[in-house]
């Protein structure tokens, strides 16, 4: 009982706020918030991914399967329920993910870069989360105006 | 009627900021060019340099994925070309049962190559891909556009 409330606590629970591309870069830039809009995290994707999470939220369903679609797949075939991701660490700029699934009545946890990890939670309409640590570790108040200047600049059709 | 085919390598199509994997069958009589977007064909590559990417790729993923439940890809195969689009199949072994899952060529190579599992082509897929027009192309493609990739 307290384990569970303890980790719980622990875990924020994130929206996909959008994806903008980062004009200096061939990276694009998903912008995720928590429920309350008091916090802020962006993490930066190649395009490939920033457009596999793209399709997701805009809800296009494209001629062929992508490769999260074919994860889903894979996932629905399988009788593999995925049930949560999570960002769990920051090292050198770098993020680290986690997909949670339930195969055969077990829990199983993957390692997974968080874009692959958003795209694929989107898809499979499931709660995406981030440690308290790792959003305490993300960059200050410069990465915050820094973001409302690219916002007011950049985020337009591609809000959601 | 299917053919085995192998990943002969990986090139850079500089007209249309793509890359191209070459497929080829097992006496190089056909010869299959799949344009694949960069991400898919960077994948690609480090399955066939064999190179663990720092983080697990999508296609790593993929696999861990069914990992979890012990299931096997049992082949992939190059189904159909529609309007210059090619479309694949993944076979998988499940629990107790056989799947077949609509796929990309290029996510179906990518898995393959990591799960060690046969490629094939269609028949048809072959024959519709040998027109003039590609193997004019092909011939005009230097030895060095193919350059590191290779194999």
């Amino acid at each position: 009982m307290m384990d569970g409330d303890k980790e719980s606590s622990d875990l924020v629970r994130l929206t996909v706020h959008g994806v903008l591309p980062d004009s200096n870069t061939d990276t694009q830039i998903v912008i995720l918030r928590d429920e309350e809009h008091a916090e802020v995290l962006p993490i930066w994707v190649g395009s490939a991914e920033g457009n596999a999470i793209r399709l997701a939220l805009e809800g296009v369903v494209p001629p062929r399967p992508m490769s999260h679609d074919l994860i889903r797949s894979f996932a629905d075939h399988l009788n593999i329920k995925i049930t949560s991701a999570v960002i769990t660490d920051v090292k050198s700029n770098t993020y680290y993910a986690t997909v949670h699934l339930t195969a055969h009545g077990l829990e199983r946890t993957i390692d997974s870069r968080p874009s692959d990890a958003i795209a694929l939670a989107l898809r499979a309409n499931c709660p995406l989360y981030v440690t308290q640590d790792v959003l305490k570790q993300r960059g200050g108040s410069n990465l915050d105006a820094w973001l409302e200047k690219l916002e007011a600049k950049n985020l337009g059709k591609h809000e959601v | 009627m299917m053919t085995q085919m192998t990943v002969k390598g990986l090139m850079f199509d500089p007209y249309n900021n793509a890359y191209i994997v070459i497929l080829r069958d097992e006496d190089n009589s056909d010869m299959l060019p799949i344009w694949v977007g960069k991400a898919e064909a960077s994948s690609i590559s480090f399955a066939l340099e064999g190179s663990a990417a720092p983080r697990p790729m999508t296609h790593d993923l993929m696999r861990s994925l069914l990992d979890t439940v012990d299931a096997k890809v049992l082949s992939v195969v190059v189904t159909d070309l529609k309007d210059n689009t090619y479309y694949a199949k993944i076979h998988l072994m499940g629990e107790d049962s056989e799947y077949s899952v609509d796929s990309r060529p290029s996510d179906a190579i990518a898995l393959a190559l990591r799960t060690n599992a046969p490629i094939f082509a269609r028949e048809e897929v072959l024959r519709k891909q040998a027109s003039e027009e590609l193997d004019q192309w092909l011939e005009n493609l230097k030895p060095e556009d193919f350059g590191k990739y290779e194999s």
